[in-house]
């Protein structure tokens, strides 16, 4: 049997498994919606004037005069055909709002991903190196500092310093400078989407608007990724093998980066993939500040306005990418240490 | 070839020129855009559907022309709208017959759609059949002012169109001027209709067929829209197309960063900043800001009149005459609008406009005296809500609400509740009391009485039925001769003092901020930029 075919039936297998977890999701989240005090009907009927029978057409147009067992049922059947509703608040269906805005979260959080990596590791192996050394201290206070200072005080500092005062970032209101042409949308990551097209201009926009927000949210994830660094890289480096090539007299250098660091990140990948479906939906604040057109933010808006479909339909997305990493990651380790199996 | 000293300067001064050329040229389409931030979003095109956003609204007084509009005024230094200056947008002139039932619409006959195709009556009376009968928010608005079925529209010619109502309605016209009463390119709009759907409203939220002064260039609906002139425009005061060639509305949601744009010059106006931070902003002296009073909207303190103890007339009174009103001004708004109390008048006020100040000053012994008369001299237990989206101002408020009724024993617990909550409980009448800021499109009194002090409808914020004020207010509106209608208002007026359903606190300031060389803005019934008025100078 080729790895491929292995690799694929697992995989097959964990998506099947995982199933039930989702509809449960689903379950929950409809009946949590359903429970939270206040009648969408009466907020969206709010134009002047709007009486009963303003509220009693609202609450037709959400199916929400039925009883709550049949709606429920509907709406199973309704995401069986790929239908998550329609969003009271944008007035589109949810299933467009969310791969409107999905490229923008995801560009958004893979960008702060790199950004953070590139500065964990590096921080987390230095700390490792030198334990109780002044750099670790260093390396201790910037994690707990971007752990501490939520993200939309971070935000608005670095807007503050970076737009306001200095004026080198550019205004930090969405994805694109405003007056600059948008790329035709092929993927919907902006980044991508101007190269496609050769617009260099307006993928030089995107990535500077990119630069404010990514740092943001890096920041604040950069506490999880250094710390696990550090404390598997103190774990490989007491352990045998290292000694060993130590003893052999390889360098330093070869040691740390290609023996210790290679098996020290099997745990940093386990974290990524948590750090990086939590930021997905935890950037919020990132997303609501720099005007984000991303689907944290809507999920946001449309909860503070009960408006279910919206919520609903983030929650599942949610979980379904929270399913689909959690998978990728089991395929990653299987390739990377095939004693490791869920057979 | 030999390359003198001389071709490289000549060189580079052409090349130096090429790019000023190719600066000043991209300056200039900014010059001819104004970027609008706002911190709500605009969701849908179609103004009239459930849920629409203000800014919706504002987007689609710009997109769509009605058959009247509106006229501004000067109110002190600031344009304002008017509601007693009624003139043609879509229609040249409306001749109203003597006895204020008939108005015949005379349209203009160059007026056309975006498409190009020429604005008829069939097209007219469509779009008003529309407004009445459609499932959409429309109907109940126009309704104030009589239009409720069809049959009251009539084609008279390819350009002429009379309305009729039953009765002499104070507010007929003027609701035809609000922006539910858009007028659609019918044809464009059947088009795109379903046998479900026969108003074709599905369509219309993501397009438009209009006649107004600005196309939609591009629509995201929560992002931005952008704008682009219709050149071809003709329902202007004076037929000019407007003044900017494009429009960019966009949403911001931080406060902070829309006040940081509009002060580094990358943005061109915005009128929901924070209040604390508009004086800040003035004064480091790179922007100005046209405060006006919305002097269609209130804040107001309302009792649940349906709900013990304050269902008591003078358990409402004592509470009134409790308050600290310039504390709370100053507090929550710092003082950026116009007072709704310490009226100097008693038992009948001395003019009929409303809102106007009500008497009502804060008087520590006579709340006590009130409150000992009602039954409770040693006080009792309730709460105070406010929403969580007014918490700038609200929270304030509660606060002083709370310590000041402490003093006359009344222990008040704080409750924030979500936009979505509040709502419901205010129309279940669950909420003692609470705050809450409205706004009547058409600032008229009886209107301000039928909207927000009678009836069922959730604007009833107090849940007040008074047998006298329904009668009055409900034959007011018909009310032809003007010295008649002042009295009938007069009299709710000062029944209304009396009886304190609820507590008038102010009418906030509309802080409209931009760069100094932005001028005309006119406050607009909608609360929202007519960006038709909007020019750089």
């Amino acid at each position: 049997m080729s790895i491929a075919s292995a690799i694929a039936r697992r995989a097959g297998r964990r998506a099947i498994s995982s199933l039930p977890a989702l509809f449960g999701v689903v379950v929950f989240t409809f009946l949590l919606m359903r429970v939270l005090p206040g009648d969408p009907a009466i907020f969206f009927a709010s134009g002047p004037n709007a009486g009963q029978a303003e509220i009693q057409m609202i609450r037709e147009q959400m199916g929400l005069d039925k009883p709550i067992p049949q709606q429920l049922l509907l709406y199973l059947r309704d995401i069986g055909t790929g239908n998550l509703g329609r969003s009271m608040t944008t007035g589109q269906t949810v299933m467009a709002d969310l791969v409107n805005r999905l490229p923008a979260s995801l560009e958004l959080t893979f960008t702060a991903l790199l950004l953070a990596l590139s500065l964990a590791l590096p921080l987390g192996i230095l700390a490792a190196l030198k334990p109780n050394s002044l750099v670790d201290h260093g390396v201790r206070f910037l994690c707990s500092l971007g752990v501490c200072v939520p993200t939309f005080v971070s935000g608005l500092l670095l807007i503050y310093a970076f737009y306001y005062i200095l004026g080198i970032a550019p205004d930090p209101t969405g994805r694109i400078d405003v007056f600059a042409s948008q790329p035709p949308r092929l993927t919907g990551f902006l980044l991508i989407d101007s190269a496609l097209a050769g617009d260099w201009d307006a993928w030089y926009s995107a990535a500077s608007q990119l630069v404010l927000p990514a740092s943001t949210m890096a920041l604040f994830v950069l506490a999880p990724l250094a710390r696990m660094t550090r404390a598997s890289m103190l774990a490989v480096l007491t352990s045998d093998f290292v000694r060993t090539g130590e003893a052999l007299g390889l360098s330093r250098k070869r040691v740390v980066l290609v023996y210790a660091l290679r098996n020290a990140l099997l745990p940093v990948l386990t974290i990524m993939g948590i750090v990086f479906s939590t930021m997905l939906g935890a950037n919020v604040l990132v997303e609501k500040v720099f005007s984000w057109p991303g689907v944290a933010s809507y999920a946001l808006d449309a909860l503070l306005s009960s408006d279910y479909a919206p919520v609903q339909g983030f929650v599942l997305l949610m979980a379904t990418i929270f399913v689909m990493v959690n998978l990728t990651i089991d395929v990653l380790y299987g390739l990377a240490d095939p004693r490791i199996t869920i057979e | 070839m030999k390359i003198s000293r001389r071709d490289v300067l000549a060189g580079s001064a052409t090349i130096a020129t090429a790019s000023s050329l190719s600066w000043s040229a991209s300056a200039q389409t900014r010059a001819e855009t104004l970027r609008y931030v706002t911190g709500a979003a605009v969701n849908t095109l179609d103004p009239t559907m459930p849920g629409a956003t203000r800014e919706a609204f504002g987007v689609s007084v710009n997109v769509y022309d009605r058959l009247v509009s509106f006229g501004r005024k000067k109110r002190g230094d600031n344009w304002v709208f008017d509601i007693d200056n009624i003139r043609g947008e879509i229609a040249e002139r409306v001749v109203t017959s003597a006895d204020g039932m008939t108005f015949t619409f005379h349209l203009r006959k160059n007026a056309k759609f975006h498409d190009g195709t020429p604005v008829t009556a069939e097209d007219v009376k469509w779009s008003l059949d529309r407004a009445v009968s459609a499932k959409s928010l429309a109907a109940a608005q126009v309704g104030t002012g009589s239009w409720t079925k069809p049959e009251q529209f009539k084609i008279i010619d390819q350009h002429t169109v009379e309305a009729k109502v039953d009765k002499p309605d104070r507010l007929a016209l003027p609701n035809l001027c609000t922006l539910y009463a858009v007028i659609f390119n019918s044809a464009l709009v059947k088009k795109n209709a379903t046998a479900a759907d026969p108003w074709g409203q599905e369509w219309t939220k993501n397009n438009t067929a209009g006649s107004g002064a600005y196309t939609v260039e591009n629509f995201k609906a929560g992002e931005q829209v952008i704008l682009r002139r219709n050149d071809a425009w003709v329902g202007g005061v004076d037929g000019k197309p407007a003044p900017f060639r494009r429009i960019i509305c966009q949403t911001i949601p931080e406060a902070a960063t829309r006040a940081s744009l509009i002060e580094k010059g990358d943005a061109d106006l915005s009128i929901d900043l924070q209040p604390s931070d508009i004086d800040t902003l003035v004064q480091r002296g790179r922007v100005k800001a046209i405060s006006t009073p919305q002097f269609n909207a209130f804040t107001m303190i309302a009792f649940n009149t349906k709900m013990a103890p304050f269902d008591n007339k003078k358990v409402r009174q004592a509470i009134a005459a409790a308050l600290p009103y310039d504390s709370i001004f100053k507090a929550a708004l710092f003082e950026r609008g116009a007072k709704l109390y310490g009226g100097t008048w008693s038992g009948t006020p001395t003019d009929a406009s409303f809102p106007q100040p009500m008497p009502y000053k804060q008087d520590v012994a006579k709340a006590k005296a009130l409150l000992a008369e009602a039954g409770y001299p040693n006080g009792f237990e309730t709460f105070f809500a406010f929403n969580l989206g007014a918490a700038a101002f609200a929270e304030p408020i509660a606060a002083l609400v709370k310590e000041a009724l402490a003093a006359i024993n009344i222990k008040v617990d704080i409750q924030k509740l979500p936009d979505a909550q509040i709502s419901t409980m205010v129309t279940e009448r669950k909420l003692p009391f609470f705050v809450e800021t409205s706004i009547a499109w058409l600032p008229s009194t009886d209107y301000f009485f039928r909207t927000f002090l009678y009836g069922p409808q959730r604007w009833n914020y107090s849940g007040w039925n008074d047998s006298r004020i329904n009668e009055i207010a409900e034959k007011a509106r018909f009310e032809t001769d003007k010295a008649k209608y002042d009295a009938a208002c007069k009299e709710m007026i000062a029944i209304m003092a009396e009886e304190t359903p609820i507590v008038m606190l102010w009418q906030p300031n509309q802080d409209a901020v931009m760069p100094k060389n932005i001028d005309g803005y006119t406050y607009g019934y909608h609360r929202q930029v007519d960006f038709r008025d909007v020019k750089r100078s």
